[in-house]
């Protein structure tokens, strides 16, 4: 009876094994929140020792334990569960050590940001260049990091109906273009970071980026005055790039990321008139690719709402000064 | 401490009681004493304790009077600037019952600029449309008056008026170059509004569908402004900064979603759906729009001086 004893005191030691275990803090998880670290790693030992009660109450003497499980207790017997009043509890004073100046919850430096993104045109009526794209970044300090990221438009410009009513309303043709693609490499700055809390329960990071940068977009126009004869290619033009934006962090390496971005370019429009008559070899002028731009190129912002998500690499990192 | 009471019950009192059923209790407990164990929150200096303290209460029990100006967003042919004003009453930090307004005021687009030259002046188009000889001012006669586009057919937002609720749901702190520290919150909003409109007047067909014989939309008369009252939702969201107790600066994003004529042209009545031209302008020529704007607030609170929380 008693070999049946003990095998079932291991069985029940195994049982609870896997789910200590499971309270043990991630590797990917900062230090400072791992508060029950001493604790934690003792019930591993005790099937090895044989001595699980033994080293379960070793374990209770954690200071940080003392808060587990209230809960449970109380279901197991009424009598003896503490009565605390939280509200009171809450108002106390507390001795907790405080910092001139706190770790920052997500720090960046020597880290990677991988940023898959969708953005939207907010200020072409005519034509929407709606494009997933995607930013890369690395961070050489906690607030500058280099970094590209482009956009893929190719098969998602449509013009708008706006642009056909007021064609058709005012029998004007407004030069539209479509884009195909645009890169950048750029810099951000991180000026300011901040902390909610939401709904005074819960507690979420954020910071405000800057970004500027240079790249190529390649945009062609949409032939409206002369279809006909008129067929363009898409061409690659210089492009800055100048934003900024809102990540909100969910935890140390994900972040969701709102940003306005504006990519200015100097765009290339279709020449609203249409050469008349014939060149020299009898051909008509109206199907000479020369004439069929605009002489000047126009002014062009295409500013961008893009919503995504970001990923910070490597995971976890170690503060350089304790807390 | 949880790990220590399982284990112990499950060596001891229970065991020597009841074999299988301490068992599977002991294996239940040990779950929920595993899933406990994660709730780091529970442990620690900070059990118990809330998620703020001391935390400056800039809304609750105060009047707030905030001078605005709101700029509307992805204008077709006019842009509106609304110099406005907000009186806000917030019975809890995180609530509040008030009224804002403004009266709009228009400037055109490089649209409606390069319509007024290419379309209206450059052609030059009779008064009277059945004298044109032109094919364009022929076609044009409907949409397009021979004057002024903005002042003659364009639409636009006069004055609004909306009582609002808004609600505080997130409340922190911003740090700027880590130097500067300022309290900040973000706040919801949502109220009926009404809004002063004015748009091309009725012509060709009242909004009836019944002709209006004297007033042909190819008439020269025809191209005049009605003002109207429309009634609409109101939404928005806003990011506040409070500097010191009794100012604060901040900016909201706030749609306006109704249905409206802003160009004043003949665009739908007729056809399948209705989606084509019936050479009248009526209601059936409005089209919904989101009338997104954003507002710059300073804001001043009443009494000067802010409460904290426990």
């Amino acid at each position: 009876m008693n070999q049946v004893r003990v095998g079932l005191l291991v069985a029940a030691a195994l049982l609870a094994m896997p789910l200590t275990a499971a309270a043990q803090p991630k590797k990917d998880q900062p230090k400072e929140i791992n508060l029950d670290d001493e604790g934690a790693e003792k019930p591993a030992e005790a099937p090895a020792e044989g001595e699980a009660a033994g080293t379960g109450e070793g374990e209770g003497e954690t200071p940080g334990g003392e808060g587990e499980g209230l809960g449970d207790i109380c279901k197991i017997d009424p009598s003896a569960c503490p009565s605390i009043n939280m509200d009171e509890a809450a108002k106390r004073d507390i001795n907790a050590e405080m910092y001139a100046v706190q770790q920052i919850y997500a720090l960046r430096r020597f880290r990677f940001e991988i940023t898959p993104y969708f953005g939207i045109t907010m200020n072409d009526q005519f034509v929407a260049h709606p494009a997933p794209g995607l930013g890369l970044n690395f961070y050489i300090t906690n607030v500058l990091a280099v970094g590209v990221n482009g956009n893929f438009y190719a098969g998602l410009n449509s013009p708008s109906n706006f642009n056909f009513q007021t064609s058709r309303a005012a029998r004007v043709g407004i030069p539209i273009t479509e884009y195909a693609w645009n890169a950048n490499a750029n810099f951000s700055y991180v000026p300011a970071y901040g902390k909610f809390a939401g709904f005074g329960d819960f507690i979420f990071h954020y910071d405000f980026y800057v970004l500027g940068g240079v790249g190529a977009i390649a945009t062609r126009p949409i032939a409206v005055v002369d279809p006909d004869n008129r067929t363009f290619e898409f061409k690659p033009r210089l492009s800055f790039h100048v934003g900024g934006g809102l990540r909100i962090f969910f935890n140390r390496w994900f972040a969701v990321v709102a940003e306005l971005s504006d990519y200015i370019f100097f765009d290339e429009l279709e020449n609203p008139g249409i050469a008349i008559g014939n060149d020299v070899n009898g051909n008509p002028k109206a199907q000479d690719p020369t004439t069929w731009t605009a002489p000047e190129t126009s002014f062009t912002n295409n500013v961008q709402a893009q919503v995504g998500f970001s990923v910070f690499l490597p995971f976890s990192w170690e503060y350089r000064l304790p807390k | 401490m949880m790990r220590r009471f399982v284990n112990s019950l499950c060596a001891s009192r229970l065991l020597r009681r009841g074999m299988l059923a301490a068992l599977t209790g002991c294996a239940a407990l040990a779950m929920s004493a595993g899933a406990e164990a994660q709730e780091i929150q529970l442990t620690g200096p900070l059990a118990g304790a809330p998620a703020v303290r001391k935390l400056r209460l800039h809304r609750a029990g105060r009047i707030e009077i905030t001078p605005s100006a709101s700029f509307t967003l992805l204008d077709e042919y006019q842009r509106t600037i609304m110099p406005g004003l907000r009186v806000m009453y917030h019975p809890t930090d995180w609530l509040g019952v008030g009224l804002w307004g403004g009266y709009g005021i228009q400037s055109t687009t490089s649209l409606t600029d390069e319509l007024q030259v290419k379309a209206i002046d450059e052609r030059n188009c009779p008064a009277d449309s059945n004298t044109a000889t032109d094919t364009a001012c022929k076609l044009t006669a409907v949409n397009l008056t021979r004057g002024n586009l903005a002042q003659d057919q364009l639409g636009r937002m006069q004055w609004v008026a909306a009582p609002q609720i808004t609600v505080v749901p997130f409340r922190g702190k911003l740090s700027l170059f880590a130097a500067l520290f300022v309290d900040t919150d973000i706040s919801f909003f949502v109220g009926p509004a009404v809004i002063g409109v004015q748009e091309r007047k009725p012509c060709g067909k009242d909004n009836d569908g019944n002709t209006l014989a004297d007033t042909p939309c190819a008439s020269q008369g025809s191209f005049e402004l009605e003002s109207r009252i429309a009634f609409a939702p109101t939404f928005g969201v806003g990011w506040n900064f409070y500097p010191t107790s009794f100012f604060g600066f901040g900016a909201e994003w706030r749609a306006l979603p109704f249905a409206w004529n802003t160009s004043g042209f003949d665009n739908a009545g007729a056809g399948n759906d209705e989606a084509f031209p019936d050479t009248a302008v009526n209601n059936k020529d409005r089209q919904f729009r989101m009338n997104s704007m954003i507002s710059v607030n300073l804001m001043f609170s009443l009494p000067m001086k802010v409460k904290n929380s426990d």
